[in-house]
């Protein structure tokens, strides 16, 4: 209560002294890609709403940790993966989005346009999955089973437990010894135990595990996809891996806390994102896969992201309600497994 | 005349007192007030007063976080005593404008950040890295060495940052020894030997304990160090605290591993304080 009174006193300091008129829109965000983001989204909405924009940077941890301890409050559009907006909206920090506000849902796909009940919508997505070094790796990895595959031993990183996709190697892990690992944890993490040999490091961010690529330690890893150009920049040799048994969908999604002071201008600001213009400009410019239909890319330009009907449509969706439940039992063990 | 030496004597009083209150105040509200707000939320857990530490040493996973993090930073102390006092001790010894260059050798790597110099171990001990490449070269070795997310790699990599400052440390203990000491000594009869361990070493105990202090407090709460070279594999008290904090959210269990260092800390110095009051029964 103390924090939440020492920040509430210190928003409203900063709101007396702030210039009546001027509105200003306060935005959590990773911070990556901050020039395209300046020029396609920012300058253009700044000039639209005539408002001004101040932004919070940091990774989902972080900022939804200050997030909590200030109640919600000081910030009015909060940017975070899906598994933390799911934290979020658990932990009370979120106020369902007003759709009759945000017309450019229509023009979003199914998956991206109410992920998660009523909540935030999200602005792009992306895949987990596996890449590996085909110049280094002899026979392709064609399933999630391969992980456990002998000739990977001492070669493989996994996202680390604290990460997005941490959790559902977990998840994989069940699958892999025929379990649910909700139901049966036990054999999902027997299943890892075994997977451990082949584990050199579980990595915390996406950079870390280019350098365990590039310096390397690790001939292949459980990645999200919007790492894949950075890892083919530093070894052109990595290849993104057909799975017969697909992709994980991950989403990242825009919310408006409960404490928000410019719930209006937030509207406005998803809608802005959501628009195909905006999704067009930064699909083009290498920032985000497009969640809007009407986008339209190149071969090319498409083979950076998760894109078209049809793959999304063949991507598996994870309950991240039910994840998120078992997540601070599975750090533990994950903790045991790795960190023994 | 009486009345007014003490009202002079009262208003130097208050002007005492109210030159200490900024630090005092700072002091309350950049550290007492704060660790008194981590060590009451620990014992206000649901399950009772003590349920926090119940469960912290309940778990064998974070006992050994906790043995494996004390470990770590006596492993650095100690290389870090025994490579810092030889250095420092040249160092020391060296004239006046070598003795300046040898320092900034010494203190050059703390020019650069703590994230920088322990990424440089990557470049170094990777399989790619400079040190397999040279053992390769040499015809060593014929697979590269898995060097890297392994507690030496965290050994070396905190050794390397942490030696800087017990040579800097020491070099000020040692310069204040008067050559006379250690000329009296040896006219007396004394060894190169007797001289360094009856005189040179007594006298240098009060360094070398503020030294292994630092580096102790500094390797024992390292987080940059273990998560960038250790990461999950080779967890440590900072890297777990950080872990509790901004993953699970679980401000208690954080708070509860913030306690838990802090006795540690607090305990392994006053061993160090006690076991500089044996060396050297000067030494506070």
């Amino acid at each position: 209560m103390g924090k939440i009174a020492i920040s509430s006193a210190l928003i409203g300091l900063v709101a007396l002294a702030s210039p009546a008129e001027a509105r200003t829109l306060s935005i959590s965000w990773w911070g990556f890609n901050g020039e395209k983001l300046e020029a396609v989204v920012l300058a253009p909405f700044r000039a639209q709403c005539g408002c001004e924009i101040v932004l919070e940077t940091g990774n989902n941890g972080e900022r939804l940790n200050k997030l909590q301890m200030r109640g919600g409050m000081g910030t009015d559009v909060a940017y975070f993966s899906d598994s933390f907006s799911q934290q979020g909206i658990a932990l009370g920090l979120f106020q369902p989005i007003d759709r009759s506000k945000l017309p450019n849902l229509d023009g979003n796909y199914d998956l991206a346009r109410d992920p998660q009940g009523g909540y935030g919508p999200a602005y792009t997505l992306g895949r987990v999955g596996i890449v590996y070094d085909a110049a280094k790796v002899e026979k392709p990895i064609t399933s999630w089973n391969d992980l456990w595959r002998e000739d990977l031993v001492g070669g493989l990183s996994l996202p680390g437990i604290t990460t997005t996709a941490g959790p559902m190697v977990v998840i994989k892990a069940g699958e892999h010894a025929g379990v649910d690992a909700f139901e049966a944890p036990d054999a999902a993490f027997a299943a890892l135990a075994a997977l451990k040999p082949n584990v050199v490091k579980n990595y915390g961010s996406g950079s870390e595990m280019v350098n365990l690529f590039s310096t390397g330690e690790i001939v292949a890893a459980v990645v999200q996809d919007f790492t894949l150009a950075q890892i083919q920049a530093a070894v052109p040799s990595v290849t993104w891996a057909a799975l017969e048994e697909g992709s994980i969908a991950t989403l990242n999604t825009v919310n408006i806390p409960v404490g928000a002071a410019e719930p209006e201008l937030a509207h406005q600001f998803i809608n802005f994102i959501l628009s195909a213009e905006v999704q067009q400009q930064l699909a083009e410019g290498g920032v985000d896969a497009p969640v809007a239909t009407a986008v339209a890319l190149t071969p090319e330009q498409a083979s950076l992201w998760t894109y078209g009907a049809e793959l999304i449509a063949g991507l598996e969706r994870v309950d991240y309600g039910k994840m998120n439940a078992a997540k601070g039992a599975w750090v533990e063990r994950w903790n045991e497994v790795f960190g023994m | 005349m009486g009345l007014s030496a003490r009202a002079r004597y009262s208003r130097g009083q208050f002007a005492g007192q109210a030159l200490v209150l900024p630090a005092v105040l700072l002091v309350l509200v950049g550290l007492v007030l704060p660790v008194g707000a981590t060590l009451s939320a620990t014992f206000g857990a649901p399950g009772g007063p003590l349920s926090a530490y119940d469960a912290f040493f309940a778990s064998g996973f974070r006992r050994t976080v906790l043995l494996r993090t004390v470990s770590v930073a006596l492993t650095v102390t100690t290389i870090a005593v025994v490579l810092g006092f030889c250095t420092a001790y040249v160092v020391s010894r060296a004239p006046g404008w070598l003795k300046s260059i040898l320092i900034i050798a010494a203190v050059f790597p703390l020019l650069t950040g703590v994230v920088v110099r322990s990424f440089a171990w990557l470049v170094i001990l990777g399989k790619n890295g400079i040190l397999n490449d040279a053992l390769m070269g040499l015809g060593l070795i014929e697979q590269p060495l898995s060097l890297l997310y392994t507690p030496g790699a965290v050994v070396v990599a905190m050794v390397y940052l942490f030696v800087p400052l017990m040579i800097l440390t020491l070099v000020g203990v040692l310069d204040a020894i008067p050559d006379e000491l250690i000329q009296a000594s040896a006219s007396l009869g004394a060894s190169p030997m007797a001289t360094f361990t009856q005189v040179i070493l007594p006298l240098a105990v009060p360094g070398l304990i503020v030294g292994a202090v630092l580096v102790f407090t500094g390797s024992f709460t390292a987080y940059a160090t273990p998560q960038l070279l250790g990461g999950e594999q080779v967890m440590m008290m900072g890297t777990l605290m950080y872990q509790q904090a901004m993953v699970t959210f679980d401000w208690v269990s954080a708070s509860t591993i913030a306690a838990i260092m802090m006795v540690v800390t607090l305990g392994i110095v006053a061993v160090m304080n006690s076991a500089a009051r044996r060396l050297n029964p000067m030494a506070s």
